[in-house]
């Protein structure tokens, strides 16, 4: 027993020195593999993790897409329901259509919508938006028709003053702007005045807004003002439309 | 084959001139890409199809602007035949040459519908249009002139090449 306990204190002793000696070698070599181990597993976590980042990465410009598609969308809607309002208050029969395209030369101001005559539209028809006249048929095909912009040059609108009632006629210059011809010198006309459709011409029913007076030169000698009109919508960025059918 | 590559040119150009052209219009001008054609074929192609190019481009762009009868295949017709006649007597090639008389064909062009409206057609063109709208006109053509000339150069190279002998073709 005695010489037992001896030499286990005398292996106790040597384990001691050996564990001193030793552990910070184990240890090294045990953080080492570790840390080697860790590694390749990081390596291959990577490896998942970068394929998973491209899932992502997908993922997420599939979904951006499908945002601005639905932003499109609703941006969309709104405007059919405006336009729907107003097809409403109006009461009369009526149709909505996109613009599909402009015009082929630099010159004209036309664009082009994607409903034809299948869809009931001919010639002379008035175009309007929930802000008010835009243009007017000028060809039907069958499944697009041609719109003449109230800023072509070739386009003329009967229009009377909101306040002063005072008659003119809106004619396109072919450029962002129309001008009102017709209007005597002696008539009270004043930057911001709205100008609305008169109904004669029996293209255009009477009331609707066509635009804002934006500038006004009574010029001395002549019968008639020069007067500038901002058309009731920007016709640069037109994307819906309301074709009046009747 | 370059006879459908030129129509398949010509859809592609008028497709762009009225969808998405207007996203680069300057103070509402927007270049003319059928103007630079025309005058392309007239400086690169044979007689005929240089003045072709012109009556058919001109009368497209009639058809689709509604009821602007002749007007542009008047300017068009004349601005082909003139680069398709005359293209041995000037040197149109780099970009300055090209440029000048893309300006100056935007010019003729603009004149032809101002006075055409003014005095036939009785329409309503200000007279703004002269010193604000033609001329923002003729140098935006004048700027992406020079581009298309580039790009349309590389394209005719391509199908000619691939059009051409294909043993020829080996020692080109």
């Amino acid at each position: 027993m005695s010489i037992t306990a001896k030499q286990e204190q005398g292996m106790s002793f040597l384990d001691s020195i050996a564990g001193l000696i030793l552990s910070p070698f184990q240890n090294l070599f045990t953080s080492t593999v570790q840390s080697v181990s860790d590694g390749v597993d990081h390596y291959f976590d990577l490896v998942n993790v970068s394929k998973e980042n491209e899932r992502l990465k997908s993922e997420v410009e599939r979904l951006i897409n499908e945002k601005n598609e639905l932003i499109e969308k609703i941006a969309r809607q709104k405007r059919v329901a405006g336009l729907v309002a107003y097809q409403d208050d109006r009461k009369k029969e009526s149709l909505v259509a996109s613009v599909i395209g402009r015009d082929a030369t630099q010159w004209s101001k036309v664009v082009v919508i994607d409903k034809g005559s299948q869809h009931g539209i001919k010639k002379h028809l008035a175009v309007v938006t929930n802000s008010g006249v835009i243009g007017q048929i000028i060809h039907a095909g069958l499944t697009t028709s041609k719109v003449l912009l109230t800023i072509d040059s070739r386009s003329a609108v009967d229009a009377l003053f909101q306040e002063s009632r005072v008659s003119g006629v809106v004619v396109g210059t072919g450029e962002e702007q129309c001008q009102i011809k017709y209007v005597p010198n002696t008539a009270d006309i004043k930057v911001g005045d709205r100008v609305l459709s008169s109904g004669l011409g029996g293209i255009f029913p009477k009331g609707l807004f066509v635009g804002t007076v934006s500038k006004v030169v009574k010029k001395k000698q002549g019968l008639f003002q020069e007067i500038t009109l901002t058309p009731s919508s920007d016709l640069s960025k037109l994307e819906e439309v309301l074709v009046f059918l009747s | 084959m370059y006879f459908i590559a030129q129509i398949v040119i010509v859809i592609l150009l008028f497709s762009i001139q009225t969808t998405w052209l207007s996203l680069f219009s300057v103070g509402g001008v927007v270049p003319d890409l059928t103007l630079i054609w025309v005058v392309y074929c007239g400086v690169h192609c044979s007689r005929a199809m240089g003045l072709g190019s012109g009556i058919v481009t001109g009368i497209l762009q009639d058809s689709l602007s509604g009821g602007l009868l002749g007007v542009n295949t008047l300017s068009k017709s004349f601005i082909g035949w003139f680069f398709s006649t005359l293209k041995g007597k000037f040197y149109v090639e780099g970009v300055i040459p090209v440029a000048f008389f893309l300006v100056i064909s935007s010019l003729f062009d603009g004149l032809v519908f101002y006075f055409s409206m003014n005095t036939v057609l009785k329409g309503e063109v200000a007279t703004r249009f002269l010193y604000q709208s033609l001329p923002t006109y003729s140098f935006y053509n004048g700027i992406i002139g020079p581009v298309l000339f580039v790009a349309l150069n590389r394209f005719d190279s391509w199908l000619k090449f691939k059009t051409s002998d294909p043993y020829m073709a080996r020692f080109k």
